[in-house]
């Protein structure tokens, strides 16, 4: 039976700080950054960023607080987030300007009143540098008839709101080559280049050069923080403490230009090149990948070595893990919708195979479990990677560990991802090595850019959307960016109640999907033109492989495989419609389209009946009904097939079917949609069946929504349970969870995850938010602590399907 | 035509798991011949159909009262004023006249948010086996199967039997729950196709057992020494009800019996009393006895589980 051991007490103290401390805005990078962009308009390009970082290096206080071990951070305090205004900051000013920042009801920050004062007196620069105010000008002039959907995100200002990310650097080559290596490499190609720059041999001159540039900022910010700790060290009375900061010092002056020699090497160089990503890129489902893989090989060496004990690793390991929770970054409102409590996406890999097919499980996959259990954290998000022959003993730990830590990790199948990964191009051993990015990506580890959060947007695609627009001749029923309701946004597809056959009605919905499909890969591709220009990223190119090779950053297509995700929604409300539209209007014919029609545009205002039996009689998917489920597997293989086929500068899309909270935010501009569900109210959660509609117990659910064809997602799919804990309490309780899991990924599930929590738990928590502190739940591909959240999203989490087992 | 061969079912639940090993399926029979007062599923006592009615799931006649004109023999009216859980909205809730309701089920399909259920379903062999059967994977990687369950799923020994031999067929596990109050003749017919009983024994003292649930213990004895002398597998199963068997002495006896049958107990399961029943007895406003006490407590339970393994046998408390 697995067990907890208790953490140390320093552990304790600084996982307290954590819990007390309020997030709070800092100012130093942005302080840094706007001075070197108004200096430095001569600069473009690659090498104006690359100048950038080595600025931000050398420039931002380095803090190292009491207790540390693992050290790096993005701002002067702790807990505070650093602001990134080159990427959006329209947005930022407006809510700064507003007063809302510190009085959100999700994701509060603070900010002093001379912070606000400056950032108000400076900020409107950023308005017309930022990136976002630049793909603004670049949007085709056909999409304004089309900006309001509610199918798409975009709208026609800041549609860049969110930033570059959602990406996994290649680790190993930063942990066993070192960035002093990668510069040596860049030099040498330069050299090779100079005097002989024709065809596009100055592109890649350039991109050379801006690497040994980073590549010299990572080294200075390491130094920097050995010097911190070295002065730290020679005013320390405490000897233990003293003899600690001097091994930091030795540490951090060694690693990035070195390789790492040990395990502390290793988390330390992980943590604080993170940071330097982070620094460079602004935080957003930036990712560690395979952490156990990574780790797994200096902790044995130095265990073998007697260098470290189980017990010393596992504090360093809980370290490293306070400080990705502790960092975090301020979104837009709405945004923060979809992504609420202070999450950022830090996800961790653990399990699966290694690239020649092996079981990769080792001491350290323990160790990630034991620190997300007894560290009750929400962030870093954690993924376990499944395969036949994952040993049970991880099995165990992981359904201990998903009991205690709301919902980590998640459970991922191997044997459907890794050939869902071939098909989009991946060879077997790079396919094999995938980790999880952002919520629950798939990806090459190290040498894929799939921008799988669809490369600097929320990109979001709303099934419902579509089909409300198909049976409304392309107007859509809620208010649009003008505040006008009924706009045309779509295709002229004619109204239901002129349909004269059920197929009229699936052409209608075909269409509009295909349409937005469309647009949104343009509006993305457009993105990425600008976003290729202005924001490259030449730290993360410098591991990555294939770049180096190439002389390519990754956003121009230099990392040995690309892609690009996106992500549709609402899957369960665009099937219950159809199957509901198909009984009621077309074979039984029990009620007119029109009747219907009208029923849906009145938000089912007196028509209750209609609404109950709906409600009460018509097929749902999620009840193993082939008459609803037929149709989540129609609406995902349209979205699917048209992501698919669809192409960027660097290659082929990918689809997805994941929400984030996105459809509870999506919800809200949502009109009421035929398979009863009311305006305003949230879509179903990833590829659930919609909320409370799965009346037939978890197997049937776990069959229907096997049959959509997850192996054409490669971008990931999330399947959301909700398990009451009595479910769990017994050992036969969790054998069956894990057979469950097993049967839903042989019939082709590609992941699962859990919460294992009472409604009665969740109401009192709402109640008394101060005993509820640490109850952490899973919100989509990560956890938040639930009194954290906004109403709206704990509303939704409380409405999932309780399950007994 | 002969007609088709039929089992009144009241229930199936998928992804059972307190039945048996692994994932299983559980099909519950209607009709039992013991009436238990704390039988904590009254709508699998009696054979006939029955008009369940579960009032939180109302939306008031205000805004629907289909169910009422519907009614051929005028069994339901306007009831009781009541505050909706959900809107917080005062409804009006309906009243059923239970001797005039036949359980005809008319006011069933007219009722769309499901207030109303008939309680008892025919099933033809066909159609049940392609249900369960449609849960194959969870069994296999579980190492779970299909139990049948009730009521008392032997009084309908035709279908039942038939239903097991083709599960059987099938190569599915088989778990049979019963009071084993059935003539021999038909749980002999029943080990063969049955991996294991999941068998009830409640009290050793037959005047006793006659008492509580209608009938005395002989037969269900005898039928548990039969398994056990064919070679069968049984879970026994026994219900901790206060002031009926909840003493030492009571448990012990079952134990000492659950010795004499050998190999064949693998494992005596103690169920503590739970009052969950009285709302389902509320639904079909079922007018015979029900037993409302105060559940043992987790401590004495354990105790009855330690007295149980003092005895040298394997139990739980389930």
């Amino acid at each position: 039976m697995y067990v907890l051991s208790p953490v140390t007490d320093r552990v304790a103290a600084i996982r307290e700080k954590y819990r007390t401390a309020k997030p709070s805005i800092c100012t130093a990078r942005y302080r840094i950054v706007t001075n070197f962009y108004r200096e430095h308009p001569q600069l473009q390009g690659i090498l104006k960023r690359a100048k950038n970082f080595r600025n931000i290096c050398q420039k931002l206080p380095v803090l190292v607080n009491p207790g540390e071990v693992i050290v790096g951070w993005q701002a002067t305090r702790y807990r505070a987030c650093a602001l990134y205004p080159e990427i959006s900051f329209g947005w930022f000013l407006d809510e700064l300007t507003a007063g809302t920042i510190p009085k959100r009801d999700t994701d509060p920050y603070d900010i002093s009143e001379e912070d606000t004062r400056y950032l108000l007196e400076t900020g409107d620069y950023w308005r017309k540098e930022c990136l976002s105010a630049k793909v603004d000008e670049y949007i085709p002039p056909g999409y304004f008839a089309a900006a309001g959907s509610g199918v798409t995100y975009f709208g026609t200002t800041g549609t860049c709101s969110s930033p570059t990310g959602h990406f996994v650097a290649n680790f190993e080559t930063a942990l066993r080559r070192g960035f002093g290596a990668i510069r040596a490499e860049a030099e040498e190609k330069m050299r090779d280049l100079e005097g002989r720059m024709y065809g596009t041999g100055a592109e890649r001159y350039n991109f050379y050069r801006a690497v040994t540039i980073v590549c010299d900022g990572m080294i200075t910010l390491a130094r920097r923080y050995a010097e911190e700790c070295a002065r730290q060290a020679a005013l320390e009375m405490d000897p233990a403490r003293k003899t600690e900061l001097l091994e930091m010092a030795d540490s951090l002056g060694w690693i990035m230009a070195n390789p790492c020699r040990s395990f502390h090497d290793a988390i330390q160089c992980m943590f604080l090149y993170q940071v330097g990503l982070c620094l460079d890129a602004q935080q957003h489902g930036i990712s560690f990948g395979r952490v156990d893989q990574y780790l797994g090989p200096f902790y044995e060496a130095d265990l073998a070595a007697g260098r470290i004990t189980a017990a010393k690793a596992q504090e360093l390991l809980d370290l490293f893990y306070l400080k990705v929770a502790e960092m975090n970054k301020i979104w837009p409102y709405f945004a923060t919708l979809s992504g609420p409590g202070y999450t950022s996406g830090q996800l961790m890999t653990l399990g699966g195979v290694t690239r020649d097919g092996r079981d990769a499980t080792n001491p350290v996959s323990y160790m990630m479990l034991q620190a997300a259990g007894r560290l009750l954290l929400h962030d870093p998000p954690q993924s376990l990677r499944i395969h036949k022959g994952t040993p049970p003993e991880l099995w165990d730990a992981a359904i201990e560990t998903t009991r205690i830590a709301g919902g980590v990790p998640t459970f991922e199948n191997d044997d459907v991802i890794i050939p869902a990964l071939m098909a989009r191009g991946l060879p077997l051993a790079s396919a094999r090595n995938y980790c999880l990015i952002g919520c629950v990506e798939p990806q090459g580890c190290g040498d894929e850019w799939a921008c799988p959060g669809g490369n600097g947007t929320e990109s979001f695609f709303n099934l419902l959307g579509a089909f409300l627009l198909a049976i409304n001749d392309g107007h859509n029923p809620m208010p649009g960016p003008d505040g006008r309701r009924g706009g045309r946004v779509g295709l002229p597809t004619g109204y239901l109640y002129e349909m004269e056959t059920f197929d009229e009605v699936l052409d209608a919905v075909k269409r509009q999907i295909e349409y937005f499909v469309g647009w949104h890969v343009s509006l993305v591709n457009t993105w990425e033109m600008l976003a290729s220009e202005h924001m490259q990223l030449p730290l993360l190119s410098a591991t990555i492989d294939g770049c180096m090779e190439s002389g390519r950053d990754v956003m121009k297509g230099g990392a040995r495989h690309n892609s690009t995700g996106n992500a549709a929604i609402a899957i369960g409300n665009i099937a219950d419609s159809l199957a509901v539209v198909k009984r009621l209007v077309y074979d039984e014919r029990s009620v007119t389209a029109r009747e219907l029609y009208d029923a849906v545009m009145a938000d089912w205002e007196g028509h209750e009946e209609l609404h109950q039996r709906i409600l009460g009689e018509a097929p749902h998917y999620g009840n193993d009904d082939p008459d609803a489920d037929r149709f989540a597997r129609w609406a995902t293989d349209i979205y699917g097939d048209a992501i698919n086929a669809a192409t960027g500068p660097r290659g082929r899309w990918a689809a997805g079917l994941f929400p984030v909270t996105a459809h509870v935010l999506f919800g809200m501009s949502t009109a009421a949609s035929p398979d009863g569900r009311k305006a305003g109210t949230p879509l179903s959660d990833g590829i659930s069946p919609v909320q409370q509609m799965d009346r037939a117990g978890p197997t049937a659910t776990l069959r229907s929504v096997s049959v959509i064809d997850q192996k054409k997602f490669s971008n990931g799919t999330l399947l959301n349970m909700r398990f009451h804990p009595t479910a769990l309490a017994s050992e036969s309780g969790k054998g069956k969870l894990i057979a469950l899991i097993r049967t839903y990924f042989a019939l082709g599930g590609m992941e699962m995850q859990f919460n294992i929590v009472g409604a009665d738990t969740l109401r009192r928590a709402q109640e008394a938010p101060e005993d509820y502190r640490d109850l952490v739940v899973r919100i989509a591909g990560f956890s938040a602590y639930f009194v954290e959240l906004y109403r709206a999203s704990q509303d939704d989490i409380i409405r999932r399907t309780e399950l007994h087992l | 035509m002969e007609r088709e061969l039929t089992g009144k079912v009241y229930d199936i639940q998928g992804f059972s798991i307190q039945d048996g090993p692994g994932i299983r399926t559980t099909v519950f029979f209607k009709g039992c011949p013991l009436c238990c007062p704390w039988c904590h599923s009254p709508e699998s006592q009696a054979f006939a159909p029955q008009l369940a009615w579960m009032a939180v799931r109302c939306i008031g006649i205000e805004t629907c009262g289909r169910c009422l004109p519907v009614c051929p023999r005028g069994a339901l009216s306007p009831g009781d004023l009541t505050r909706n859980a959900a809107s917080g909205e005062e409804i009006r809730l309906v009243r059923i006249d239970r001797s005039s309701c036949d359980a005809c089920g008319a006011c069933t399909r007219a009722c769309y948010p499901k207030a109303l259920e008939i309680c008892g379903t025919d099933y033809t062999l066909e159609k049940l086996l392609a249900r369960v059967l449609r849960d194959r994977p969870f069994y296999e990687h579980s190492g779970g199967g299909v139990t049948v369950s009730g009521g008392e799923p032997l009084y309908q020994p035709e279908f039942v039997l038939r239903f097991l031999e083709k599960l059987k067929e099938q190569g599915i596990h088989t778990a049979l729950d019963t009071t084993g109050h059935v003539p021999a003749d038909v749980v002999e017919r029943a080990l063969a196709h049955t991996d294991l009983f999941l068998y009830d024994l409640k009290q050793m003292d037959g005047a006793v057992h006659r008492a509580a649930t209608g009938v005395s213990n002989e037969r269900i004895l005898d039928n548990a020494r039969l398994i056990a002398g064919r070679g069968g597998k049984m879970q026994v199963r026994v219900p901790v009800i206060p002031d009926f068997n909840d003493s030492d002495a009571a448990i012990r006896e079952i134990g000492v019996f659950c010795l004499s049958l050998g190999a064949a107990v693998e494992v005596v399961q103690l169920l503590p009393y739970h009052n969950l029943g009285v709302v389902k007895y509320q639904r079909i406003e079922n007018r015979g006895k029900v037993l409302e006490a105060v559940p043992p407590s987790e401590a004495r339970m354990r105790t009855l589980v330690a007295l149980l393994e003092g005895l040298g046998l394997r139990a739980t408390l389930h």
